[in-house]
Formats: structure tokens, sequence, C-alpha cells
């Protein structure tokens, strides 16, 4: 069982050493709202900003997102289904690889709609850049929107705004409702020739992935304070029971991620942007589980793993002794560390750190930290 | 001698220290990836207050949130506030929501620590 338990994390951490490899990948699955949605736009415009993208490309990604996250928030429930289970939720994905922002949408349709959603986006696809200016003009004209809102105007936007077809792909979910991915992507070059071909199984695939590990949120890339005050508020929208467990997502997130701030290292020098990391919420039953991974030097592994090992073992009472001990420690206080990180996150999970290194090469390792709430 | 009056962010508190006015306040959210830099004109600020002080001082936190980083902080003005105590009164008031028990406990370990005057001020919102 331990064994088991270790070959997984150890499967979990080449997994997100393979996301670690792309500049951004960022996956927000479960209820769209507006402040969600502002500030999963905030985040990725952080994250555009910091790898110095132009002002011309970022316009066209935060246009075609707009339009992504608006066709989930209005179409994340079925009409007569009033809660939907996880596996139905809203999801949204965006990341940067092979020299394009790809943008994935999923949300549940009735399979009613499948027979007009594919002949609208096949419509589309079937047309050149005059031909949807057109197209776009026309459908505005006949005024045929409906009840939703939507006329398919969005589809044509995100098509004309990306330059490239709308990949799509509809997975059943049972004899009713089916899930709906749709992908837009911009070459990062916007003069490049279009995108032919991508993979949405891939997404598919991460949407399973999210699904049978329970993850609400990936977050992949450079983070530095900004990005991380916009992934708090997004957390802050989340309902995760109890209004005390609400808090202490927050305060243990803060630690963590300001931790990665602080004391991660680039693997490339050379990547624009703050340091790498990956973090991730998931769900296991009554607990959540959150997650950070980083690249660190190899001569600090072993002073941070004595350090968690140590708070490991030590009992509640004499951890509130050590807090106090660290507290009031001012040989440890300046601006990179106060000594107290490790600890309040020990105290407020309740349970061990749980941790994972892997070598990278003789200067750096990936370290994976979990904590559960 | 002239007031500090430093407006609150999403990420760093409200600061109003008055001497004119006997306004001594720390409240809100504490998280900057810097708070030696953010906290150092407060301490600045009360250790030229501490060789003029003359009067009784109530002082007041009404924390939202502190990452472990400002935590040290507040305990460096708390010592301030401590040794300040030799010379006038000093009543320190930790607020905190009714809703809101670790902020609570939070205030406890820094009475614990402390020869001050610490009044734990439950407050209803």
């Amino acid at each position: 069982m331990e064994q088991e338990k270790i070959e997984q994390q150890i499967n979990e951490l080449t997994l997100f050493e393979g996301l670690q490899r792309e500049d951004l990948v960022y996956v927000y699955r479960g209820l769209f709202s507006q402040v969600i949605t502002d500030s999963i736009i905030a985040l990725t415009e952080n994250n555009l900003d910091s790898t110095g993208e132009s002002t011309k490309l970022k316009k066209r990604v935060f246009s075609i997102m707009v339009e992504c996250l608006q066709n989930i928030t209005r179409h994340q429930f079925i009409d007569g289904r009033e809660d939907l289970t996880a596996d139905q939720s809203g999801m949204f994905v965006i990341c940067n690889k092979d020299k394009s922002y790809q943008m994935t949408s999923g949300n549940v349709v009735n399979k009613d709609a499948i027979p007009h959603l594919t002949e609208l986006l096949e419509k589309v696809n079937s047309l050149d850049k005059d031909a949807l200016k057109q197209y776009y003009k026309q459908v505005l004209e006949d005024g045929s929107i409906s009840s939703k809102g939507g006329a398919g105007l969005g589809l044509i936007e995100m098509a004309r705004k990306s330059g490239n077809k709308l990949f799509y792909t509809f997975e059943e979910i049972d004899e009713f409702i089916s899930y709906f991915y749709m992908n837009t992507s911009i070459s990062q070059q916007l003069d490049e020739a279009p995108i032919d071909f991508i993979d949405i199984q891939d997404v598919v695939a991460l949407h399973k992935f999210v699904l049978q590990k329970n993850i609400m949120l990936i977050f992949n890339g450079g983070l530095n304070q900004k990005s991380l005050m916009d992934i708090l508020s997004l957390i802050n929208e989340q309902a995760f029971g109890r209004l005390e467990r609400k808090k202490k997502m927050y305060n243990v997130m803060v630690e963590m991620l300001q931790n990665v701030v602080k004391h991660g290292v680039k693997c490339d020098a050379n990547r624009p942007g703050g340091n790498p990391v990956i973090f991730y919420i998931a769900q296991n039953g009554d607990e959540f589980s959150l997650n950070a991974g980083n690249y660190i030097d190899n001569a600090s592994i072993g002073k941070i793993t004595s350090k968690i090992n140590h708070l490991n073992s030590l009992n509640e009472e004499d951890l509130d002794d050590y807090y106090t001990k660290c507290l009031l420690n001012f040989d440890i206080d300046n601006s990179k560390e106060a000594g107290l990180g490790l600890v309040d996150l020990r105290i407020k999970s309740g349970h061990p750190i749980e941790y994972n290194i892997k070598e990278v090469n003789k200067d750096m390792s990936f370290i994976l930290m979990q904590v559960t709430i | 001698m002239e007031s500090l009056h430093i407006v609150a962010t999403e990420e760093t508190p409200e600061i109003h220290l008055d001497a004119e006015n006997n306004i001594f306040s720390i409240s809100g959210r504490s998280l900057p990836e810097d708070s030696v830099s953010f906290y150092e004109p407060v301490f600045k600020w009360l250790q030229e207050f501490s060789e003029v002080a003359e009067n009784d001082i109530e002082f007041e936190f009404f924390m939202e949130y502190y990452n472990t980083s400002s935590a040290k902080q507040l305990a460096k003005v708390f010592l301030m506030l401590e040794k300040m105590s030799d010379k006038v009164f000093v009543q320190i008031v930790w607020k905190y929501k009714k809703s809101d028990p670790d902020m609570m406990s939070s205030g406890m370990r820094f009475s614990k620590l402390l020869s001050l005057e610490f009044e734990l001020r439950e407050v209803d919102c």
C-alpha cells in the first residue's frame, strides 16, 4: 500500500514535470461566475505581460478567452437539471505550446442541440477570412438571437480573431447529454500560417485526468505576487464547505505560493516571468489537498527536508511552541525569510506535510509539496 | 509629530499612527511579498514616537488576515510597544470578528508572549 502511494506520487511528479515544460497551463473546473472569469482573465493577462507578448496578440487572446468563458458561463447548466455532478461541471483550459496559445472550453450540452451546433461550427470552419466577415454581418442583421443570447456570433468571432479553425468534439455522458469540447488556438507569431490541426483528444485526456484526481484547479506558469493575488481571488469565490476551511485554504495557499516566489528557482535562467510553479487543488472526500511543485537548488534540499521531517514528528503542543520560538527568532528575519512558513502550514493542516523530490540535474531538483486541509 | 497614514490595499493593511489625535491602529490584510520593507516606516515612526511619548496610548489591531512574514513584523511592533510601556501606559486592543476564532487565538498567542495590557475584543460582524 505504502509502496503504491509512493509510486503514484512519482507518476504525478513526472506528469507535472511534463506540464512544466510548457510555459503556461491553466485549468479551471467548476462553477463559472463573473468573478471567476475575471480572475482567470487577470491571471492570464499577468502571465502574458510578464512573458512580454505583444499588445496585439494579448488583445486577441483576451477576446477569444472572453468568448470562451462566456460560452461556458451561459451553457454550464442544462435546463431542467438543477445540480450537475462533478464530471459535468464546466472547464476552461489555456496552455501555451507549440508556439501558440490554445484555449479550450468544456461544458455540457443537450444531445438535441448537437446537430445545430455541429452545423454552425462546420459552417464557420468552411469560411475563409472575408467570408467570415460577411457571414458575421449577415447573422448580425438577421438578428436571430437564441434565448441564451447566442447566435453563433461568438463562434464566428473566435474563428476571426484566431485566424484558425475551431476544433471540437462531443463525449457522451448519458442518454440525454454530452460534454462539448471546443478549442481555439492562436499562433504567437500572428502572421504565421494557420494551425492545421489541434488534437482535442489531449484536452479530453486532461479532463479525464482532472476528474479522476478530482482536481479543480491547475496553475502552471511563472508565479509572482500579482498572479498569486489572482489565484487567491479565484479561491475566495469557491465554496469549500465551512468558512473556517476557506480561511485555512487561503492561508495555506499564501504560504505555499509565497514560498515558491521567494525560494523557487528557474530551471532555465533565461525564461521570462516569475519562478515556475505547478499548483493544483484536488478534493479527496471531505478534504482538499493543495499541491505546489517547483525547482529548488540541490544545496538547499537537506535543510528543507530535515525541517519538514522535524515538523512532521511534532505534536500539536510542540508545534505551537516551535511556532512561538520561530516568531521571536529575529536572527531569521529578512525580505526572503521569516522561518515561519512551514510550521504554519503544518499547524493549519493538522496533517503531516507530504513531499517528493526528484533530481533534475546536478544543480537543481523538482520538489512537490502537498498540504491537506 | 507627523502622523503616518498608509491606505489599505488588497495585500497590505491600513496603518494609522497619529500621536496628536491619539490614534494608533493597524487593520486589514497583510500579505505583501516583502513585509520587512512594508513595515519599515512603522518601526521608524514608533521609534521616534517612543522618544517623545508622554501620554497613555491605546494601540488597536484589527487584522483580517496576515501571512507568516507579517506575523514576524507584528511581533516586532509588539516588542517595541512593550519597551515603550516602561515609559507610558500602553493598552493593546486586539479586535477579531466573532466568526474568526483563529484570529482570536493569534491574539492570545501574542498576549501570552508579552507583558502588556492586552484586551481581546470580539466584534459583531
